[in-house]
């Protein structure tokens, strides 16, 4: 009896979208797959003395700087929304919208640019010294350390925090703090007894970004000096070539990474906080006058400064320095690998987002449905290092199973195709960024909803003519949505691109990183500043879009 | 002859516990219409999302015309079971206009048979010289009855309709109710009516279901 109806059920709902939805996951989860095998094996001598002297102070140093940069980006992150969302002051919309700007930086860009301003023979010191004749001791420029890169990374990812915290305030919170000012609280008392309890949900939320984005980063650390896992992973990997070792470092930050997800999901379980009514009444602002305003209106322009017009203006310094050096025959190749690896790619996420969010509108909150969301969006938010190992051990071992067919056709043997080509970079790329295709693409599902598609499979379209005729027209918008964000992650990812290209293809991050890891830092200006442009378009543009949203 | 049968249907859904519908069964005549009344949550928009495919029931069996839509083994997609359907809010494709619309459901025909049976069903539905519109440019009732056209172009065994006056006023509604009567008896059409609204179902059905839960 129930035989039948699960064979009927089965049958139903095996379909190509399906099929293709469930293959896609499952590559999805394989590099991670491998990753935890590499737990099992039996350890080399090199691991142990990994494990008796370095691998404490790695996960410290890592420990470290997530912590901190935790810490100062919500300090930051909250008191901006707070103040953007809550009050009125000269400049406010100007303010809402560039403290999201940072996020066109990448973190390895501005530290390279704040480490060279910095230095004896950077702009800062030698105006200093030209025109106040002032030397100053050098400890007070040491940026390159840890206090340094927290700097960095709180600077360019606490838009991250800002967002996810501001958006809950405006949207959310006016009943419960029009109702404690009728109360009779003052302000000091509501953001701490009221706002930040309240918005606790959206602060974990965006600092558990920040720690991902920070424990991913490989520019920085390494820039900086600092032994970070992913700088281990590194050092393992290329400096004493041991990818054993390597994998198993990969496994011990992956573990410290689910510990941040359980974490984030402990505390945002049961404090879920929305207003009952779904009509929202957006916050009446309070306007700021005297003392508070200035301290307000400067605040915001120390930190517009900092994260973003200062290192836009001096790596534009730089490109008039040296863009007749630069601009040449290689940097158009560089443009166009840049293009070409990240169109392939996209175009291949997009379909697999497209698929996947299809197949999961119609059976939402099933667990099938949870778990292909959940191994789907599994990519992002493991580091970029980790996620290149794993790639490169399940390719490599497909070529080694293909060795037999590549001597047929006649490429000689043992010769490694996969892995010596473009595939490797595309697939890691897929994996890594389908998390931010899929949620534009799903939004967008969730805002037509699924009544048209019933609509046109009631007069007799089958899934996928439906999908032509129906489904995609309407959601257009999303899926350029997501094309674009995908492209800001695509040209600015480093990690990734640097450990899984082939040999001698450059793009514009990786030659961005290679000028500057050779102490040519001005070279780097005008690829840097190519990929910040990049940057800025897709966050306009995804402002722009959160604008026509709320009206 | 009985042309329409549902039997002993029964569903629930996979995250709850306990059956929305429990042993149902409704036999109909060709060219009958019946009402589903009761209130809201009784389970009769689940009931017409089960006709239609749109859902799969945990047993029971459907079937038309001699033909087995739904039992423990066998499962028509909705597109296969040519019959019409009647949304709450219209779902009219706004991407599309009312031609287009009305033309969407009719891909079965050659182009010749098409044309015709657009001009028909524009006839129908009192909407000659709206063809060009789309669907944010007309009224509620002229949405109403491009839903109703759009339905019954491509000649549905069964048409059913969910709430189909929940969002007209109630002064359109009386006219709208009288058109879409005189509408169901020029087409002969077998159809199933769900509302809340005791009035809506006596005007236009030959026979009236109260559903509990």
């Amino acid at each position: 009896m129930t035989g039948a109806l699960l064979r009927r059920s089965l049958r139903r709902k095996l379909n190509g979208w399906v099929t293709l939805s469930v293959v896609g996951a499952f590559l999805a989860l394989l590099p991670s797959l491998y990753i935890f095998f590499g737990l099992f094996q039996k350890q080399n001598e090199n691991w142990q003395h990994i494990q008796e002297y370095m691998l404490l102070d790695y996960a410290l140093q890592s420990l470290w700087l997530v912590l901190g940069t935790g810490a100062c980006t919500i300090i930051v992150g909250v008191t901006l929304a707070w103040l953007v969302a809550a009050y009125d002051f000269p400049l406010r919309r100007f303010f809402s919208f560039a403290f999201v700007l940072p996020l066109a930086i990448p973190p390895y860009i501005a530290a390279y640019t704040y480490g060279s301003m910095l230095s004896y023979t950077g702009s800062i010191q030698t105006i200093l010294r030209d025109t106040f004749g002032l030397t100053l001791d050098q400890r007070y420029f040491d940026i390159m350390s840890m206090k340094g890169a927290i700097f960095i990374f709180t600077l360019f990812l606490f838009p991250y925090v800002y967002l996810i915290t501001k958006t809950f305030l405006e949207k959310q919170s006016a009943v419960f703090i029009e109702n404690a000012r009728l109360l009779g609280k003052n302000q000091t008392h509501i953001f701490f007894r009221i706002v930040l309890p309240m918005s606790q949900a959206a602060i974990v939320g965006g600092a558990s970004l920040v720690a991902f984005e920070v424990l991913n980063d490989f520019g920085v650390t390494k820039h900086f000096g600092i032994q970070s896992f992913t700088a281990a992973i590194f050092k393992t990997w290329f400096g004493m070539y041991d990818v054993e070792s390597a994998i198993r470092l990969s496994a011990w930050l992956m573990t410290l990474i689910i510990g941040i997800f359980i974490v984030e999901r402990l505390v945002r379980k049961r404090k879920k906080y929305s207003s009952p009514t779904n009509r929202s009444t957006p916050l009446t602002r309070r306007k700021l006058r005297g003392i508070p305003m200035y301290a307000t209106v400067i605040f915001g322009l120390v930190i517009v400064s900092f994260s973003f017009v200062i290192p836009v203006v001096q790596l534009s310094v730089w490109a008039t320095w040296t863009y007749g050096e630069v601009l040449n025959e290689t940097f158009w190749k560089l443009l166009s690998n840049t293009l070409f690896i990240s169109s392939i790619s996209i175009t291949i996420l997009m379909l697999l987002a497209v698929i996947v969010a299809n197949v999961i509108r119609f059976s939402r909150g099933s667990i099938f449905a949870v778990a292909l969301t959940r191994l789907i969006s599994m990519g992002y938010s493991i580091p970029g290092a980790v996620l290149s190992i794993g790639v490169m051990a399940v390719v490599m071992s497909v070529d080694k199973e293909l060795s037999s067919f590549y001597s047929w056709l006649g490429l000689g043997a043992n010769k490694l195709v996969l892995s010596m080509s473009l595939f490797m970079l595309t697939f890691a790329y897929i994996i890594r960024f389908l998390a931010v295709g899929f949620n534009a693409v799903e939004a967008g599902f969730e805002k037509t909803g699924n009544r048209y598609s019933e609509a046109a499979r009631m007069l007799g379209m089958s899934m996928t003519r439906t999908f032509f005729k129906v489904d995609l027209p309407l959601i257009r918008g999303a899926v350029l949505t997501g094309f674009i964000l995908v492209f800001m992650e695509i040209v600015k990812e480093l990690p990734l691109t640097l450990l899984l290209r082939p040999y001698n293809f450059e793009t514009l991050a990786t030659k961005a990183y290679q000028y500057a890891s050779d102490e040519q830092i001005h070279q780097a200006a005008i690829p840097s500043l190519c990929i910040i442009a990049v940057g800025i378009v897709s966050v306009i543009f995804y402002h722009w879009l959160g604008e026509r949203k709320a009206k | 002859m009985t042309f329409f049968e549902v039997k002993n249907l029964t569903f629930g859904y996979a995250s709850g516990n306990g059956s929305v519908i429990r042993d149902f069964s409704l036999q109909m005549e060709q060219g009958e219409v019946v009402g589903l009344l009761g209130n809201s949550g009784c389970g009769k928009s689940t009931l017409l999302r089960l006709i239609a495919g749109l859902e799969s029931p945990k047993s029971g069996r459907i079937q038309i015309d001699g033909k087995v839509l739904v039992d423990q083994g066998q499962f028509v997609e909705p597109e296969q079971r040519g019959i019409g359907m009647i949304f709450q809010d219209y779902a009219l494709f706004p991407h599309l206009t009312v031609e287009q619309n009305i033309l969407f459901g009719l891909h079965r025909l050659s182009i010749a048979e098409r044309l015709v049976r657009l001009k028909e069903m524009l006839a129908l539905v009192q909407l000659e010289g709206y063809g060009k519109r789309y669907p944010h440019e007309l009224s509620g009732g002229q949405q109403q009855r491009v839903a109703f056209a759009r339905a019954l172009a491509p000649r549905p065994a069964i048409l059913l309709m969910d709430e189909p006056f929940s969002n007209l006023d109630a002064e359109l509604k009386t006219k709208i109710r009288d058109d879409l009567k005189r509408m169901l008896r020029a087409a002969k059409m077998t159809s199933i009516l769900v509302t809340h609204d005791k009035a809506d179902a006596e005007t236009i059905c030959n026979r009236i279901i109260r559903m509990t839960r």
